[in-house]
């Protein structure tokens, strides 16, 4: 790639990196959310990653971390399923919003999302979502390139 | 009063993908400090721009985006040298 865009690749990363984490906030009152903000984040990654090449990218993804991140965001999403479904019977109950006030006020407190909307657990979700596609979209790329890699390696042999 | 949702929230999502961000041994391209000085003006510019995102009215910024910056920084620095 050329010197312009090796300069200017990482910057901008980091800028897609926070407006994507900023899509992510905002996803229980606007257009967006968790899968838009995570997408916007793995371009970030895949920008880097198509401009200085899988050795030398400044943001490195490697296999555990992917494996852990992709974990979190999916046992998150299944804990706060959870969480509703053992607490009031009934699966992905909104535990912070309580609209049945069938939950104790104590419980309420410790899933309800500090803003003034207070949108319970919508705001968690779209953050374990988040999460979850951003390493799987940098991780469809990230195969992509070790196994060009693999391809390359195996024909000069 | 700044609404500590998403600052909190934005703070992690940064300093997840900060842990990630290693300097290039061997590479001549490198990103020293002044850059993330430089992206810390552009990213307080677009804040500002971009006013209290989703329709706060908790500050003159967009609080996520300027501690998303900041878990990404922080990120950096204690776990991402090496």
């Amino acid at each position: 790639m050329s010197t312009i865009l090796k300069i200017i690749a990482f910057p901008a990363s980091v800028i897609l990196i926070c407006y994507g984490a900023l899509t992510i906030l905002g996803g229980h009152i606007t257009p967006g959310g968790g899968f838009q903000g995570g997408a916007i984040m793995a371009s970030g990654i895949i920008f880097c990653l198509v401009v200085y090449g899988l050795d030398d990218s400044p943001i490195k993804f490697t296999d555990n971390f992917m494996a852990s991140i992709e974990s979190i965001g999916a046992l998150g999403y299944v804990f706060l399923g959870l969480a509703g479904l053992f607490t009031t019977g009934f699966f992905m109950y909104n535990l912070g919003v309580d609209l049945y006030h069938i939950v104790p006020p104590n419980i309420v407190n410790i899933f309800d999302y500090p803003d003034p909307l207070h949108a319970g657990i919508i705001p968690y979700l779209n953050f374990v979502v988040g999460l979850k596609v951003l390493v799987g979209l940098s991780a469809v790329v990230i195969t992509f390139l070790e196994s060009e890699k693999l391809m390359k390696d195996m024909e000069s042999k | 009063m700044v609404y500590i949702g998403p600052v909190i929230v934005g703070f992690i999502i940064g300093f997840i993908i900060g842990t990630r961000i290693k300097p290039n041994i061997g590479s001549n391209l490198k990103f020293p400090a002044s850059v993330y000085v430089l992206l810390a003006i552009v990213i307080i510019f677009i804040a500002y721009q971009q006013g209290p995102f989703p329709w706060y009215t908790d500050s003159v910024f967009a609080n996520g985006l300027i501690s998303a910056f900041a878990g990404i920084v922080i990120g950096k620095l204690t776990f991402g040298r090496g």
